[in-house]
């Protein structure tokens, strides 16, 4: 089960890529607020039709649930904001590798210490190791960056 | 001046990860679709307000543009429902490196190939012993 379940988040992780790509091209002729602007709405519109079809879960629990769960909505925002802060300082691969570093250390802590009821992983040996081999790789990919900026291509 | 700037990157990406965690949650209550809806719904107030007040560039470039350059939602969607499905199942931290992993050499081809309209930037040494050093943390976490 497990199994399945990264192979699909890997999946979420392509599309996402190809959604950076994408909205880039966009954002060249209509600008970045415009461009996420009409990623949400449309990206609600899809999701409204495939809730009608497929939904099997309760939209209006929206009302019900705890605001705490809600104000998440937010955080997506936050991370738009604080990532457009940050590129015109250090360049958009440092800002991209900070927040990826950001994203797996409270990533592992959320599983370490169990916060907002998920699952509790325990931050072991191992998942240190996990940790520091995907620092390695982010480290070789600013030198990759690095290297093909310098080379004229 | 820099250090705040990386303190705001790290920040961004944080941000990720509890959306991630609490949208595990609340999956679990109301769905996975109906907490994807919920998220762009909100994400669409939230913007349609930045737009209206700060927007400086071109709306009405949608119906000009290729059609493939406006399929981003769609793509979003995928994601945002595959981490609020993944997360009650492995935890968020599998979740991440699983996202991240997927992005990233994603990214690589992409670039490598010049797709959708990104630079072309060859794949070389360095990204491949990232990939490496990304599927050994991959296998460790598991």
């Amino acid at each position: 089960m497990s199994i399945v379940m990264i192979l699909f988040t890997l999946l979420g992780g392509i599309t996402l890529s190809a959604q950076s790509s994408i909205n880039g091209a966009f954002s060249r002729k209509a600008g970045t607020i415009e461009t996420t602007f009409l990623t949400f709405i449309t990206g609600t519109l899809f999701l409204a039709l495939f809730i009608l079809f497929f939904g099997q879960g309760n939209v209006l629990g929206i009302l019900e649930a705890p605001k705490w769960q809600l104000s998440a909505a937010f955080l997506g925002t936050m991370y738009l904001l604080l990532t457009v802060m940050a590129v015109p300082r250090i360049g958009v691969i440092a800002a991209n590798i900070a927040g990826i570093i950001g994203q797996l250390v409270i990533g592992l802590l959320i599983d370490h210490f169990g916060w907002f009821g998920s699952l509790v992983i325990p931050l072991d040996a191992k998942r240190s190791f996990a940790l520091l081999f995907m620092v390695i790789a982010l480290y070789f990919i600013y030198k990759g960056n690095k290297r093909s900026s310098e080379e004229p291509s | 001046m820099r250090y705040i700037a990386y303190i705001l990157a790290l920040l961004a990406g944080s941000a990720l990860s509890f959306e991630g965690a609490i949208y595990g949650e609340l999956g679990k209550t109301i769905g996975q679709l109906e907490t994807s809806f919920y998220n762009f719904f909100v994400g669409s107030i939230i913007m349609g307000l930045l737009w209206v007040f700060f927007g400086k560039g071109k709306l009405s470039y949608t119906v000009e543009a290729p059609k493939w350059s406006i399929l981003g939602g769609l793509l979003g969607v995928v994601y945002l429902t595959s981490i609020v499905i993944s997360v009650p199942f492995v935890g968020v931290g599998i979740t991440m490196v699983a996202v991240i992993i997927g992005q990233l050499v994603m990214s690589m081809v992409i670039e490598h190939y010049g797709w959708l309209g990104s630079k072309k930037t060859r794949i070389n040494k360095e990204k491949v012993f990232a990939v490496i050093s990304m599927i050994i943390a991959l296998v460790l976490i598991n």
